[in-house]
């Protein structure tokens, strides 16, 4: 416990404000959600980009990761890496679709 | 032995043990979720259906954020509290936290329950009704019953009169057995019943080896037994019960067929299902206009939809005049699918869209029953499948199921830790505190990463 009792008054206005932000932000997730942005490839963009944004905060200022040991970097490192890779194999495997008569050309124009 | 390091940093890890033990277990939460939500987009991408999109209750998980959050919020406060040494600022703030997570738990059993009291009808031509059963049952009724037979060859299961029984609504049913002897279905009429089956077995197994000149089988097969009502019977079997609790194999115009290998004859009086309908969705049906809806719900609401759907085509074209409504997702969620709440026909216009859907959603979740849902009464030919809202209904509801569950265990888990540190270690640590606040940091961080997972939950299950 090296922190003076300053510096965490300071510390929790900031979570105060972070938390309310998210609350903020929550209330905007909502409402962008009902929100017609033209295809609904949009709104999913949109809304995951605001809860990627949201997630970073907790993970950055409640789980303290942006004043962390290397240590913690590093094993967070590899499960990211793990997630990111796994995401991959299951788009891969839906890219490979079937084919279907009448769908090759639509197919073969998209390659 | 004393675990090392509960208190200083490890030197080669500048680290203390706790919490590189709270980040491993947290790397290994990362791909668990992670591997579901990879099964969350492989399910959405390859849906074979339209995925549903606004139909959980946004209030409510809306709710849910904000306790979740507010947990988070708490439960760092109450470390942060401890740091300045204030053990009551501490404790409070813990306690705080536990209850934040409670009521994250009723709202979220009130969800559980709305969706398995909500069903959906998908028809055969592809349109779905949902709403909510009549009496929250749902009926075969079978009348007229000329006979049981009963396939009582001593297998498992046996014949067991209050099996079928049960679901008789004639008062005290008597029965006659092919020796013309009248029973009523209990254990004194099944004895009957059984020495009849064995000595119907019995004399066949002796005619059988006196014409073949070899000796009678001790233990001859037993044959089925038909037993007539002495007065016809009625039965009502209910049809929203549980896969394993449900009585029935099937039935047909004039056969039921129970589980436990009894088929009763008689007549198929009714097995209409009685619906409250408040969503018709018609995103499947190739001929629009001839839906098998507006057979159910008649010319006035077939008016109303296309009143509805002519509104949003025209909205439409003029906030995207470059498009084709009809292959856009969005427009098929707004336009093809007609909550039935938003119009009444006799009501006139009343239309609640965008965040004010939310506003009906509310009523309804707190009582307010403001709608009149027409009702109808759907026959069996016409439905394809039809199920409450649970993971065989789609898979969405699958992996919703699925995704909130865990999530709802880990909130449990959660309560369970932090009811721990309040109850046991405050005051255990009251003389070490800073080992106090690794303890609190370590659940802390768990408590952030339930509520990180539940940050991407609420937007991919309830609002895209």
């Amino acid at each position: 416990m090296s922190e003076s009792p300053q510096d965490i008054q300071k510390q929790v206005k900031t979570y105060l404000i972070i938390g309310g932000g998210l609350i903020v932000m929550t209330v905007v997730t909502v409402w962008l959600s009902f929100v017609d942005f033209g295809s609904h490839s949009n709104n999913m963009l949109i809304g995951m980009a605001v809860a990627t944004f949201k997630s970073s905060l907790v993970a950055m200022f409640f789980m303290h990761l942006n004043h962390e040991r290397p240590l913690i970097y590093k094993i967070m490192m590899f499960a990211t890496i793990f997630v990111v890779v796994m995401f991959i194999l299951f788009s891969l495997a839906h890219g490979d679709g079937l084919h279907m008569p009448g769908f090759e050309s639509h197919a073969a124009a998209h390659s | 032995m004393e675990i090392p390091y509960t208190v200083s940093a490890r030197p080669d890890t500048g680290l203390w043990n706790a919490k590189i033990g709270i980040w491993l277990f947290l790397a290994s939460e990362v791909m668990l979720f992670g591997g579901l939500f990879s099964s969350y987009i492989f399910l959405r991408l390859g849906a074979d259906y339209h995925w549903p999109v606004h139909v959980l209750n946004v209030p409510m998980g809306f709710i849910n954020t904000l306790v979740l959050i507010a947990s988070s919020v708490t439960v760092i406060m109450s470390l942060a509290s401890l740091k300045m040494g204030k053990w009551g600022a501490c404790k409070l703030y813990l306690l705080i936290t536990i209850l934040c997570a409670c009521t994250f738990l009723v709202i979220k059993f009130f969800e559980y329950s709305d969706k398995f009291h909500h069903y959906g009808v998908v028809m055969k031509d592809g349109t779905v009704l949902e709403g909510h059963l009549k009496d929250s049952q749902y009926f075969i009724k079978f009348e007229n019953v000329t006979s049981l037979t009963v396939k009582a060859d001593g297998q498992y299961p046996e014949f067991d009169p209050a099996y079928v029984f049960q679901h008789c609504t004639t008062p005290n049913p008597r029965l006659k057995t092919p020796g013309g002897k009248e029973v009523s279905p209990d254990k004194a009429g099944l004895a009957v019943i059984e020495e009849e089956v064995r000595k119907a077995a019995e004399d066949k197994e002796e005619a059988a080896a006196k014409a073949a000149g070899r000796a009678p089988s001790l233990v001859p097969p037993r044959l089925p037994i038909t037993l007539t009502p002495v007065t016809p019977l009625s039965f009502a079997v209910n049809s929203t019960a549980l896969p394993i609790t449900q009585p029935l194999f099937g039935y047909t115009a004039t056969t039921l067929n129970f589980k436990d290998n009894t088929t009763v004859e008689g007549t198929l009086t009714d097995d209409k299902m009685s619906l409250h309908v408040d969503k018709v969705d018609v995103r499947s049906v190739p001929d629009i206009d001839h839906s098998v809806a507006w057979k159910y719900l008649g010319e006035k609401w077939k008016d109303a939809f296309i009143e509805h759907r002519k509104e949003r085509t025209e909205l439409f074209h003029k906030e995207h005049p470059e498009q084709d409504p009809m292959k856009e997702e969005e427009f098929l969620r707004r336009g093809l699918v007609m909550a039935t709440h938003t119009r009444l026909p006799e009501a006139g216009h009343h239309e609640a869209e965008g965040v004010g859907e939310l506003f009906e959603s509310v009523k309804e979740t707190f009582g307010g029953a403001v709608h009149d849902y027409p009702d109808v009464e759907i026959e069996s030919k016409d439905i394809e499948r039809w199920s409450n809202f649970l993971p065989k209904y789609n898979t969405f509801f699958a992996i919703y199921f699925t995704l909130t569950g865990l999530h709802g265990l880990h909130v449990l888990a959660g309560i369970i830790v932090l009811t721990y540190l309040l109850v046991v270690d405050t005051r255990k640590f009251k003389k070490d505190p800073e080992h106090m606040a690794n303890r609190i940091e370590t659940a802390g961080l768990f408590w952030h990463f339930v509520d990180l997972v539940w940050i991407f939950l609420f937007p991919l299950l309830y609002l895209l």
